[in-house]
């Protein structure tokens, strides 16, 4: 085409396109609402606000999921340092897909090819501190926006289309450890985060801020401060406990649409090894609080684990579902804890029904009272207490899944593990750890030691099929190291998990048996999605430094 | 310069002062052969990978303008490569002595000499930035495409920061021949396919076997090459205002474009 010929081209065409920004389908609130209508998309960081991790594709099944085969992987760039986690969940929607490279850094890719479109560079505060990883868990997506929290206390809204930057608010001081790891939840017009940060003093909260302009909409202090609710549950004399109380948030909480409430679990109290500083329950750490999202006004609360010294955050995902309760319908929430305990609760009211333990467990004695406070019977001593589960937890903010089709909960476990912990004083200095002395572990929390160096004594993985009805585990699948790795289960009933070991595979929802592994160099710290593109049905997990996309041969 | 009485002439004035005192200072300058010569090392070993030869690699970044948004001095420009710019992949290099600062900074302030492209150096007259501003948003059309601060197409450059990172000449030569230089990012991909349907966009990416594509319509599009007939490069989507504007629309639009600096 001459220049001449091209202009007259774009006299006629291109310039007016120029008007139609905007024209194309964006993600509104609604859509996010109404995900069963388009189970080839994955918009939310759970795949649905139910947080059930649940997919109704269905072209993989039990008798062809041998003849999965990988498409493409797409490696993590490091900037400045050595990979971290790669804990993202991606989104996949509109033939493209979302992610972010650790620590900051968001991507869009094309999901055929893993091809980039655009990377946003984002470089965090050299202030900023986290606990366990410079990680991210993923963004969420409102319109044509992006967020992402970063951790440096920061949230930033990013253009879908360009991967500009729209705004970039920030939540707390780095200094200080306000830190966000976890990906935000979108709800209408707000978009929901809170701060990690509990092993540093701060003082946790969860806030809603306008999509559009990043205003703060409203706040919910989840240690409360004088004159609100719970306060009473921050006993020192002094009255000072509550303004380094934690209650940190690291994981995305859940939302019931016909309730009009959202479910976030809440972070340890700090400091973790130590309560003498804080007596009482210490509300609302490690509990599960319900929340209006339209004002942040609290309407229940669970407590898991009072005047928590186990750190024993319960940042695990509350999962929504209705499931027959003693015979009846019940609309329910379901979370396996830190703590080594499987817990169901009503959502409507909050009232406990069941808790069980899914590990071996000695914090407590297995009974609760009528209102579902746990018999505790161990703390922390100056000569050391041997505790189980160990200061890792049982499950941690590794994603477990229900399926709707088995009936069953499936929860990545650390099975059977303890930690010694002894009490020792803990000083607050601003921007250090506050939180006494580190508890043993035999399994580490972070780095992973060669499987074939230790002995099964100190714990192995597994992930385990729970019946919610009555807590009993239906099936095990048992792994030489511990895992974690998030947990995907279809409506085809497979299930699909991994672990430290690097091995991704697929099981049988209903018995547990293995039907297809793949060794993926790298270990398995994310939850799995599926996703549908041109037809066909994908599965995607990232793990060691890479983005794995698995298809049908 | 009669136009210069019209609305907005004292902001075209100043505007030109401004600009032209400033390029008189950089190109008063002289640089010891030696020191460029050993920024040119430099800069290939340190800067070349980001920057590109002409120093126009990075988006709304162009170091041959001799033009810097944070440094005005050569010391502030040094004090800047070694502390590096937060937030940005510009990283401190707390490595560099002074003496290799004064290298990179002898070599950046000639640059665009010691490339060989003398477009950005070249004086141009500047005009009336309100009429400029007037044209940009009415008859001249760039406003259709180009937002300033937002407002405009993704496919096409936000002109919000342009007068902080390009040079009036560069601009100018832009407007009357937009396809002489066509920067990275922001190069247009027309495919055919094989039934013969051509798409465009602007290219994001692409290797041996896709290519990815922003739209026309503002989405992002991958294409395998396997169902492509063929693909090529587009001229500047940007028409020529070489027979559409006066000279002295033009010098008007290029002092508009030039009062466009992001405050920091």
């Amino acid at each position: 085409m001459t220049l001449k010929k091209f202009l007259t081209f774009f006299a006629a065409t291109a310039l007016p396109l120029c008007f139609a920004a905007g024209s194309h389908a964006q993600v509104s609130p609604e859509r996010l609402l109404a995900t069963a209508n388009t189970p080839g998309d994955w918009l939310l960081y759970h795949g649905n606000y139910n947080g059930q991790r649940y997919s109704t594709l269905s072209q993989i099944t039990p008798r062809n999921v041998a003849n999965l085969e990988l498409k493409w992987i797409w490696q993590v760039r490091s900037r400045g340092g050595s990979s971290e986690k790669f804990e993202a969940t991606p989104l996949v929607f509109d033939g493209v897909m979302y992610t972010v490279s650790p620590p900051n850094d968001v991507v869009a890719l094309d999901p055929k090819t893993g091809r980039v479109f655009w990377t946003y560079n984002y470089t965090p505060d050299q202030n900023a501190r986290v606990c366990c990883g410079r990680v991210n868990r993923g963004v969420a997506v409102h319109g044509d926006t992006l967020f992402m929290g970063a951790i440096d206390g920061h949230l930033l809204a990013i253009d879908r289309i360009s991967g500009k930057l729209k705004w970039n608010i920030t939540l707390g001081d780095p200094a200080l450890g306000y830190a966000i790891t976890v990906a935000p939840l979108v709800i209408g017009d707000k978009v929901i985060v809170g701060p990690a940060g509990g092993e540093y003093g701060i003082r946790g909260f969860i806030a809603a801020y306008d999509v559009n302009t990043g205003a703060e909409i409203w706040r919910f202090n989840t240690v409360p401060g004088p004159g609100e609710a719970g306060f009473e549950s921050w006993q020192d004399p002094a009255q000072e406990a509550w303004k380094l109380g934690g209650g940190s948030i690291w994981t995305t909480g859940t939302y019931d649409p016909k309730l009009n409430l959202m479910y976030w679990g809440v972070g340890n109290p700090g400091p973790d090894w130590n309560g003498d500083s804080r007596p009482g329950d210490n509300l609302y750490t490690d509990s599960v609080v319900a929340l209006n999202p339209d004002t942040g006004k609290l309407v229940w609360h669970y407590q898991f684990t009072p005047h928590d010294e186990m750190d024993y955050d319960s940042t695990q995902v509350p999962v929504l579902a209705d499931i027959a309760w003693q015979g009846k319908p019940r609309q329910v929430l379901m979370l396996a804890n830190r703590n080594g305990v499987f817990y169901v609760i009503d959502r409507t009211t909050g009232e406990f029904l069941l808790g069980k333990p899914f590990v071996a467990v000695n914090w407590m004695d297995g009974n609760f009272d009528a209102k579902g406070r746990p018999n505790r019977v161990l703390s922390p001593t100056a000569e050391g207490t041997f505790i189980m589960p160990n200061n890792q937890g049982a499950t941690n903010w590794y994603s477990p899944s229900f399926s709707p089709a088995t009936g069953l909960f499936y929860v990545p476990t650390w099975m059977d593990t303890y930690s010694v912990y002894t009490k020792r004083e803990a000083q607050y200095i601003p921007g250090q750890t506050y939180v006494g002395a580190y508890p043993t572990m035999a399994v580490p929390a972070l780095a992973a030691r060669l499987t074939n160096q230790r002995i099964p004594e100190d714990g192995t993985g597994a992930i385990q099929a729970i019946d919610p009805r009555t807590g009993q585990i239906v099936w095990r699948h048992v792994m030489s190291d511990v895992t974690d790795s998030g947990v995907l289960s279809t409506a085809s009933n497979l299930v699909f998990a991994g672990g430290r070991e690097g091995i991704f595979y697929a099981l049988d929802a209903k018995t547990g048996a293995e039907l297809w592994k793949q060794r993926l160099g790298g270990q398995v710290a994310s939850g799995p999605i599926s996703f549908q593109l041109d037809g066909k049905q994908y599965i995607a997990v990232s793990a060691g430094a890479g983005l794995f996309v698995f298809g049908l041969r | 310069m009669s136009r210069h009485h019209r609305r907005g002439g004292c902001l075209g004035i100043a505007a030109m002062l401004v600009l032209c005192a400033q390029g008189v200072w950089a190109q008063e300058h002289s640089y010891a052969p030696s020191d460029i010569e050993n920024g040119r090392g430099l800069y290939q070993a340190n800067c070349l990978g980001c920057h590109g030869d002409q120093g126009s690699s990075v988006e709304s970044v162009d170091l041959g303008s001799g033009r810097f948004r944070r440094a005005t001095s050569d010391e502030e420009l040094a004090a800047l490569i070694r502390a590096g710019i937060a937030g940005t992949l510009m990283i401190p290099r707390p490595q560099f002595s002074d003496s290799e600062l004064v290298g990179l900074v002898s070599f950046l302030r000639t640059m665009r000499a010691q490339t060989g492209s003398t477009v950005a150096a070249r004086e141009v007259v500047l005009g009336n930035a309100g009429h400029g501003e007037e044209l940009f948003f009415g008859s001249a059309g760039c406003g259709n495409c180009h937002g300033v601060g937002g407002g405009g197409s993704r496919l096409y450059v936000d002109l919000a920061n342009i007068g902080g990172t390009r040079s009036p000449a560069s601009l100018e030569n832009s407007i009357l021949y937009p396809d002489a230089e066509v920067r990275e990012g922001q190069r247009f991909m027309q495919v055919v396919d094989k039934k013969g349907n051509a798409r465009a966009g602007l290219l994001m990416n692409q290797d041996t076997h896709s290519i990815q594509v922003m739209s026309l319509d503002e989405k992002l599009v991958s294409f395998a090459k396997s169902d492509l007939k063929s693909w090529a490069f587009l001229p500047s989507q940007m028409p020529s205002s070489r027979d559409v504007l006066s000279s002295a629309d033009v010098s008007d639009l290029v002092a508009y474009l030039v009062s466009l600096k992001k405050a920091e």
